[in-house]
């Protein structure tokens, strides 16, 4: 729809889901950099900055969400977003090589907590920056509501494939897909299609189920204090608030060897890893809180299974709900196959928009604003080394993703593949109010226990992987 | 049908047209993971007017089997 913005005519499209929950998230934080994302993408080589900035500014203008702005139209206060033509620019230079690599991180996590000025100004900042122990590369911090991680994964290819194009005499990188055409086929399907009547079959079959129950990281007493204070005994939704959304991050790498362990079982067995993970969180819940059979945890998709949603950029990434009931009595194996089971019904369903989701799960069993029955939020990450431009193979290289000090979400996991070596790597972010390092330590630990054990043991049942560990 | 089935799963994967062959393993030749093939499976409901189960069509590992299951549930 074309509207008037600062005086110039601009196609305006609406908002969708994935990027109105980014919104929603802001709108509660009393600071703006919640929504920031900041990465650093750097390579053990010389890198041509005159060449860098060329294929930065050619990726730019191939990626539109590199380019969104959001408008919030005067009258009716309803968002709008559109993008801007592409021009030219000229990325500043950095060199921190000079300090510690630690230093060089902390000034980057600083630009990180910049705010964005979310409705009326660029949504992206990119410079180029020489890191300590001969590491070069650029910096990007943008906002979330215009880029998820997968799109930042993409952006990142993209820039280094036209770079070694432009170095090396490369074939020249496909096209990007247009972000703009994503986003017109999330309206048609909010307007109403058979999809979309399929979704919403399903998702009311879920909610016609008895009230699931809220399980937390550290055991049941979050949920006690909360049935206490709330004088309902009864109580099953839970509430993680944070003052703030002060935050951080803690990271453990499993090593190669075991993380081969987990993938070849996958492998062989023929399960998605996410789902080996899955079942390890699951479990680790479920001996927390008094062997509790009915588990939940907000299972986020990327939403980039065309070729049109895994070129486009942009915000696609859904959350909802996946929960599953897993008796004792089940082996590993049949846990497996419900967890399977249920992220596979949860993919199929996944157009429906989680602002939707949350909002009918609410108005369903009637919680609390914010409440809810899951205490962490998960993640996997698939993406490798495979990515990258072939040339660059063999030379290291380090993707950093960088602290604004706010975190989004209250307690989530993203397990994601090591560029360098495939390990897996465990990236917890919690809010400093709800979980702390101890008690992340404590989960992870009695995680990995349980990963194994079930790998080892794939007809034990539950119970005795519980007791196991 | 083939042909139909053929231009879904080219909405899926960056391959020429002649490499989506009867034969062709939808994980290992595709580059199909479990979400694509789960929504895959979604748009296939909509375009071949059948109803499908997961747990069964998530059997079909080539193009042809899958064809095959599409067949039996019209």
């Amino acid at each position: 729809m074309e509207k008037i913005v600062g005086g110039i005519k601009r196609d305006c499209y609406p908002i969708t889901e994935a990027e109105l929950l980014h919104l929603y998230t802001m709108s509660f934080s009393p600071t703006q950099e919640i929504v920031n994302l900041g990465t650093g993408r750097y390579l053990q080589m010389p890198i041509n900055n005159s060449v860098l900035r060329e294929a930065l500014n050619r990726a730019v203008s191939r990626c539109e969400s590199m380019r969104l702005r959001l408008w919030k139209e005067p009258e009716t206060g309803q968002i709008w977003q559109y993008v801007m033509p592409y021009e030219n620019q000229h990325f500043e230079y950095y060199d921190f090589s000079g300090l510690s690599e630690e230093k060089a991180h902390k000034i980057l996590d600083g630009w990180t907590s910049q705010p964005f000025d979310t409705f009326g100004g660029p949504l992206s900042r990119i410079v180029l920056v020489s890191m300590p122990n001969g590491y070069n590369g650029y910096y990007m911090n943008v906002h979330h509501a215009t880029m998820d991680a997968a799109a930042i994964i993409t952006f990142n290819r993209d820039v280094m494939d036209i770079y070694c194009s432009l170095m090396y005499d490369l074939p020249y990188p496909k096209p990007m897909t247009s972000y703009i055409e994503s986003v017109k086929k999330d309206m048609e399907y909010m307007a109403g299609c058979k999809k979309k009547d399929a979704d919403e079959k399903y998702w009311a079959e879920q909610f016609a189920r008895p009230e699931p129950i809220y399980t937390d990281f550290t055991g049941p007493g979050r949920l006690q204090t909360q049935r206490r204070e709330s004088n309902d005994p009864n109580l099953r939704a839970g509430l993680l608030l944070s003052r703030d959304a002060a935050g951080s991050t803690v990271t453990y790498d499993l090593d190669v060897e075991s993380t081969k362990k987990l993938v070849d079982f996958c492998a062989e067995r023929g399960y998605p890893v996410s789902v080996l993970l899955l079942h390890g969180l699951r479990t680790v819940l479920s001996k927390f809180n008094n062997a509790e059979t009915d588990v939940c945890i907000k299972d986020f998709v990327a939403r980039r299974s065309t070729v049109l949603a895994k070129k486009c950029g942009g915000v696609r990434m859904h959350c909802m709900t996946l929960r599953t009931i897993v008796e004792p009595e089940n082996t590993v194996l049949e846990s497996l196959d419900i967890i399977d089971k249920a992220q596979n019904e949860l993919f199929k369903h996944s157009e429906y928009g989680p602002m939707t989701f949350y909002k009918t799960q609410r108005e369903t069993y009637g919680y609390a604003p914010r409440g809810g029955y899951e205490s962490i939020g998960f993640t996997y990450q698939p993406a490798t080394l495979k990515s990258i431009a072939p040339y660059l193979k063999g030379i290291p290289y380090k993707n950093f993703w960088y602290s604004s000090g706010k975190q989004p979400q209250a307690f989530y996991l993203t397990a994601m593949h090591r560029p360098n070596d495939g390990g897996l790597t465990f990236h917890f972010g919690y809010q400093s109010d709800v979980a702390t390092p101890q008690e992340i330590e404590f989960l992870y630990y009695y995680l990995g226990r349980v990963l194994f054990r079930s790998i080892e043991n794939p007809g034990a049942t539950v119970q005795e992987i519980m007791d196991m560990v | 049908m083939f042909e139909q089935l053929k231009e879904l799963i080219l909405n899926y994967v960056e391959a020429e047209d002649d490499e989506i062959v009867p034969d062709a393993r939808f994980s290992d030749d595709l580059g199909f993971n479990s979400y694509d093939f789960m929504c895959m499976l979604g748009d296939a409901e909509d375009e071949f007017g059948v109803e499908i189960d997961e747990a069964e069509a998530g059997k079909c590992k080539t193009v042809e089997e899958l064809l095959e299951y599409l067949e039996e549930q019209k």
